[in-house]
């Protein structure tokens, strides 16, 4: 196998004093392909935005990271912080959780995305403009030459989410993250977006992280799916193998609760309780407590990533039973 | 933009109206008679009656009012009671003064301030920002007069590096003379701009758009200035809007001190002589300025945030 493009292994990310830190990420460690979409996904607070701005290191500035995150082969955990610049946006564009907020209000929405290009590209000025309008025209901008001097006040959140697009994928970089890039928006808003993403990933060629708490989502867009809960990743799978076999009772119980167009059920599953906030499991697994299928064993030691078949990998001591009887 | 300066043109009507009303009643109210201040003590009472004809004191106060206003429209400030010279003629000589102080002492206060603002916000805690936190505090704390005596004392008496009191003839030495006054107010203006600045900037750096920024590949230095400072101007405009009427306020000690001409000067001499007309007069032309500052300042919000360009 080829080396992937993005290779998380270790990574750990702390808030609060380092005598007593609160860890928010566990030892994530998970690999993008070149040019494959990859799905992150897990309950609200269980890390996912934390691992993705740990790879750009736009984590806020109370939050230590430590392990390593190989970009092509290179730690940019370990690069000087005056290097990361030519990453950001250049090898690696990100588009954020909130389309109202992410973009500068005394800037014009050209100015913005023309910044983009300008931090990392040479050309006259004529042929960035056209570009700018290239790109609003690829993120489904509708009269883009009339809009590219308008303000984002001027937009709604489903425009500003397609501008927010246009502005990561300015460069071309080979890998797109994108962290809940329609949960601030409304349901039809919602699918024109994805639809908008989908339609980035067949014509460009780069590798896309998505990020998102619909299951639903990631089985239409991605190859293969990461799930976190509680700061870790329990299982890792491509899709086909995640909807038909999954290991980890947490997976099986978000499975259960997407709702299917057979669906004869009056109400939707839901999995009991709520996720742990950080810090307050210090010990075993995290899941424990909601989980049917505990043992005794969990209480008292976090289960290792299993492998459960090719591609395929979960932690869970109930599945690792299975696995061996 | 033109009807929006406009709009709030017509704001400022009513504003100057009734700044007019108050100095008007506070005229009447304030205490010893006016025809008694500009005549003296000794005055025979035909010539204090003849006075009061002649300022119209004797109409009833509705028409003393409609008087008052008809001549503040004109622009009409009468002649001082004490020199005789038409009170606009003794505005027209100091005004360029306060407005020449202000004016240097507004830059030199935003050019160390805004600066040593950002150097602090974006050093947090560290030596830089606790420097900045003493300086304002000594700022915030020293009474404007005292300062001015302090910067006199060592700086011209003491040292001899500026001229002891006037405001100097020509260009260079005009520069020399107000170098020291000026530096007395940039100085307090500064710890309150440096205060404001880094706290608007701190705040703008934690925004979700500066983290887009610094995602676009944006280096620290464009981060700070290009999406940082332009933001944190909105809330710096009205700071420094405050900061020139502050700096008009403070010019009247200023002057004092160093012995400047200037309208705080006049007002503070026509206040100890009970010159009425010049009182007047000085009152109305610093209502003026705080109305004028305001509606500028209202024109330069337009302009920074192109989010009230689209409401209006
Ligand atoms: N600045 C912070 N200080 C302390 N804890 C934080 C901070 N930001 C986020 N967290 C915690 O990190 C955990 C993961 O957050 P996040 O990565 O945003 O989750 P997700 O994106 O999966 O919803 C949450 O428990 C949250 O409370
Ligand atoms: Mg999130």
């Amino acid at each position: 196998m080829t080396e992937p493009l993005l290779d998380i292994r270790n990574l750990c990310v702390d808030f609060g004093p380092a005598s007593k830190p609160l860890r928010v990420a566990h030892n994530i460690s998970f690999t993008v392909g070149a040019g494959e979409t990859v799905g992150l996904v897990g309950e609200s607070g269980s890390g996912k935005s934390m691992t993705a701005l740990s790879v750009l290191r736009l984590v806020p500035e109370a939050a230590r990271l430590s392990g390593e995150i190989l970009y092509g082969g290179r730690d940019l955990l370990a690069l000087p912080k005056r290097d990361m610049p030519e990453v950001r946006g250049k090898e690696i564009g990100m588009v954020f959780q909130e389309p109202m907020s992410s973009l500068n209000p005394v800037m014009t929405i050209g100015a913005q995305i023309e910044e983009a290009i300008l931090l990392h590209e040479r050309m006259p000025a004529a042929e960035r403009r056209k570009r700018v309008i290239d790109l609003l025209r690829l993120v489904g901008m509708p009269d883009p030459e009339a809009r590219v001097n308008a303000y984002p006040g001027q937009f709604s959140g489903g425009m500003r989410q397609r501008v927010m697009a246009a502005i990561a994928m300015a460069c071309n970089p080979r890998l797109l993250i994108a962290d809940e890039p329609t949960t601030a928006l409304d349901v039809t808003i919602q699918a024109q977006v994805l639809a908008m993403m989908l339609d980035i990933r067949d014509r460009l060629n780069s590798a896309i992280l998505l990020i998102t708490h619909d299951l639903g989502v990631v089985a239409e867009v991605c190859e293969r799916i990461v799930v976190m809960y509680a700061g870790h990743v329990v299982e890792d799978a491509d899709v086909h193998t995640l909807f038909s076999r999954p290991r980890h009772p947490y997976t099986q119980g978000l499975l259960q609760s997407v709702p299917t167009l057979t669906d004869t059920r009056k109400r939707l599953y839901q999995i009991p309780g709520s996720v742990p906030p950080a810090g307050t499991i210090t010990q075993g697994c995290p899941f424990r407590a909601r989980c049917p299928k505990r043992l005794d064993r969990c209480a008292v030691e976090m289960p290792p990533m299993v492998t459960q078949g090719p591609s395929h990998r979960a932690a869970c001591w109930a599945t690792a039973m299975e696995a061996v009887a | 933009m033109a009807k929006y300066v406009l709009y709030r043109l017509g704001d400022a009507i009513p504003t100057l109206f009734l700044v007019l009303t108050l100095v008007f009643i506070a005229m009447r109210i304030l205490p010893g008679d006016p025809a008694l201040a500009a005549l003296g003590p000794m005055a025979d009472p035909v010539q204090l009656a003849l006075f009061r004809e002649r300022m119209g004191l004797n109409e009833p106060l509705p028409l003393q009012y409609i008087y008052f206003l008809w001549d503040a429209i004109r622009l009409d400030f009468g002649r001082s009671f004490i020199s005789d010279v038409p009170v606009a003629d003794l505005i027209a000589r100091n005004l360029p003064h306060t407005i020449y102080l202000t004016i240097v002492s507004v830059l030199m206060g935003l050019c160390l301030g805004i600066p040593f603002g950002v150097f602090a916000a974006t050093r947090r805690n560290r030596p830089p920002d606790n420097a900045l936190r003493i300086y304002s505090l000594i700022g915030y704390s020293i009474p404007d007069f005292y300062l001015a005596a302090i910067l006199l004392i060592v700086f011209s008496l003491q040292l001899g590096w500026f001229p002891i009191n006037g405001a100097g003839t020509g260009f260079w030495d005009g520069l020399h003379h107000i170098l020291l006054p000026a530096m007395t107010l940039a100085m307090l203006k500064s710890a309150f701009m440096g205060r404001l600045t880094r706290t608007s900037v701190l705040e703008v750096l934690g925004r979700d758009y500066v983290r887009t920024a610094r995602a676009k590949g944006a280096r620290e230095g464009r981060v700070i200035y290009r999406h940082g400072l332009r933001n944190a101007m909105l809330p710096l405009s009205t700071g420094i809007g405050i900061s020139i009427l502050a700096t008009l306020s403070g010019s009247v000690a200023v002057e004092l001190v160093f012995n400047r001409p200037g309208i705080g000067r006049l007002l503070i001499d026509a206040i100890s002589e009970r010159d009425y007309p010049v009182i007047q007069a000085g009152v109305m032309m610093f209502a003026f300025f705080v109305i004028l500052v305001n509606l500028v300042m209202d024109v330069v919000y337009v302009f920074v945030d192109p989010r009230i360009r689209m409401k209006s």
